[in-house]
């Protein structure tokens, strides 16, 4: 358990963010967010205790919040395209999960894990989900729809018209270029930052395969002058 | 020097500004764009008025009848003013039935326009037979029979839904209309005399059945009539398979989302400024302010002034407002314009 002073430094990351004045305008308590939040339906999770909570500034509550309703929440933003006074509380979900980041929050840890394998590809491939990662298995939530992607994945992305897209082990195809500004781009935003501290493995691992990415793009910067000047 | 007064509008600020002008013994040209005078509480059909409980056609006609055979008012029915040459104390007016008219001041009572709730398709109105305006049911109300749109049967449960059009950023509306927490307690009342086996919800943010309303309206619709009052706005109508209205909402004691069936589900439209103020301001010469209301001149040594010398409001022109209040206003401002003939 945190001591108070540790709360009030976690709501003071939330506040301070240069979001949060534009998200959370007040509340009347109406409960639109939580009525039309699909969210709402499946988990504990009311996405107007949330904006209460930061409202009101409770910050042990919202402490005890960070460790698994705002995980609930889907980020469809519908309860921002609902609130009649424009907040959006899934917008202060993004910050208050991202500030849980920054503390190296357990819970943060917990839900994350699972993402690791989707980090990886997306790391490696550019792409966060390939076809071949779409098994019935994987995804109950699909229903019968699932049953759709069976059958010989190979013919069905030939398919596709897209030379780019008749891919399987990726859902396409990123060139050595766009994947290393990529990394560049998670490198100043701070994303590689976070995932160093969720997970420590897996960062170096990353950061192993990003050192051999760039090299490689130097490397074929390289073969091009020489061709140029041939 | 002219002795009369050009009052625009003929609802119940403007007739009320007419009467009084005639009262203190000038003349008013009263121009009305519809067909008929009397304003909202005629054009739409109100049924019982707050706070007096008389019929809208009743109360509003007795003051048509007051301002048809006063001498002293000229009234021009479905007309307009197309220009307004001069300063104050000496105006010209030219209508769009071809007249001019020489007057010393302008009293501009052009009221608002009803909210049109296909603006907030997600609830329901003009997809579902059931879903209906607080205007419409008033008509019913008036027709003395409270029955499903659809297909005629009695409705066993009706909801009204408050702010529709009001307090909402997501739509530009923000403004509380005022009137409408005290006109559904009223209306939720009056279903309950009609259909006394119907059960009424209103669904609410704030309840503002401001000053006497509170025990008359809210307390009395509790009391007497069992309507229930729920704090939740509601997220989105649709139609259940048996031809039922779904109402999705929080219910926020257990912090949980429920769907509930109704029968008829009324929107408690808001006051939008009057359609027509962006031609009214032109025409005039007069400011709007940031809702789109007539702008108010300072209100303590200014009463009833626009931002033009000589032109004067009163009434919902102004910004949401109750009849009686509109009433009122009328003829302070009907005679703070005759103030301008007397110096002239």
């Amino acid at each position: 358990m945190a001591t108070y002073a540790e709360m009030q430094e976690i709501f003071d990351d939330i506040r301070s963010d240069f979001r949060y004045d534009h998200e959370l305008n007040g509340c009347l308590n109406c409960g639109i967010c939580t009525a039309t939040c699909p969210s709402a339906q499946f988990y504990d999770y009311s996405p107007r205790e949330i904006v209460q909570l930061l409202w009101t500034e409770n910050v042990d509550q919202i402490y005890d919040a960070m460790q698994e309703k705002i995980w609930a929440c889907a980020q469809c933003m519908t309860c921002a395209a609902r609130c009649p006074f424009k907040n959006s509380p899934g917008g202060l979900v993004a910050i208050m999960r991202e500030v849980a980041i920054k503390h190296g929050m357990d819970s943060a840890r917990d839900v994350l894990r699972p993402f690791g394998r989707v980090m990886l590809k997306l790391i490696t491939t550019g792409n966060q989900l390939s076809p071949d990662m779409i098994q019935p298995d994987h995804f109950p939530d699909w229903g019968p729809n699932i049953q759709k992607v069976e059958g010989d994945l190979k013919t069905l992305r030939k398919a596709i018209p897209v030379k780019t897209l008749q891919t399987t082990a990726t859902a396409w195809e990123v060139s050595l270029k766009t994947s290393v500004e990529m990394y560049t781009i998670w490198e100043m935003t701070g994303v590689l930052d976070a995932l160093e501290l969720m997970d420590e493995n897996l960062f170096d691992v990353i950061e192993d395969f990003i050192d051999e990415k760039r090299e490689e793009y130097e490397d074929w910067l390289e073969e091009q002058e020489e061709d140029d000047d041939d | 020097m002219s002795d009369t007064v050009l009052v625009v509008g003929g609802g119940p600020a403007g007739l009320s500004a007419a009467a009084g002008i005639s009262a203190a013994g000038f003349k008013a040209v009263l121009v009305e764009k519809e067909d008929r005078l009397g304003g909202a509480p005629i054009l739409s059909g109100y049924a019982k008025l707050v706070p007096s409980g008389e019929w809208a056609k009743d109360a509003i006609g007795r003051m048509v009848e007051q301002v048809e055979g006063d001498a002293n008012i000229q009234v021009h029915k479905s007309t307009k003013v197309t220009k307004l040459d001069g300063d104050a104390g000496n105006f010209t007016a030219t209508l769009s039935n071809g007249d001019t008219v020489q007057v010393g001041s302008v009293v501009l009572a052009t009221g608002f326009t009803h909210f049109d709730s296909i603006n907030k398709p997600e609830w329901g109105f003009g997809t579902f037979p059931d879903v209906l305006t607080t205007t419409q049911m008033e008509q019913m109300v008036g027709s003395g029979k409270i029955t499903c749109p659809s297909d005629g049967r009695v409705p066993e449960r009706v909801a009204i839904l408050l702010c529709v059009g009001s307090r909402d950023r997501q739509i530009g509306r923000e403004w509380c209309s005022k009137i409408c927490c005290t006109v559904s307690a009223n209306l939720a009342m009056e279903i309950k005399e009609l259909s006394p086996e119907t059960e009424v919800f209103i669904y609410y943010m704030d309840i503002r059945t401001f000053g006497l309303y509170e025990d008359k309206f809210y307390w009395k619709s509790q009391e007497e009539f069992k309507v229930k009052y729920v704090k939740a706005r509601i997220a989105e109508v649709t139609a259940s398979d048996d031809g039922r209205l779904l109402v999705k909402g929080e219910d926020t004691l257990v912090k949980r989302p429920i769907v509930i069936p109704f029968d008829i589900v009324v929107h408690a439209i808001g006051m939008d400024p009057n359609e027509d103020n962006p031609e009214i301001a032109e025409t005039f010469g007069v400011g709007l302010e940031k809702h789109g209301y007539i702008d108010k001149a300072e209100t303590y040594t200014n009463t009833c002034g626009t931002t033009r010398k000589g032109i004067y409001s009163c009434g919902a022109a102004y910004g949401p407002e109750t009849i009686d209040d509109s009433i009122a206003q009328g003829k302070a401002a009907g005679l703070r314009a005759v103030a301008d003939l007397s110096r002239a």
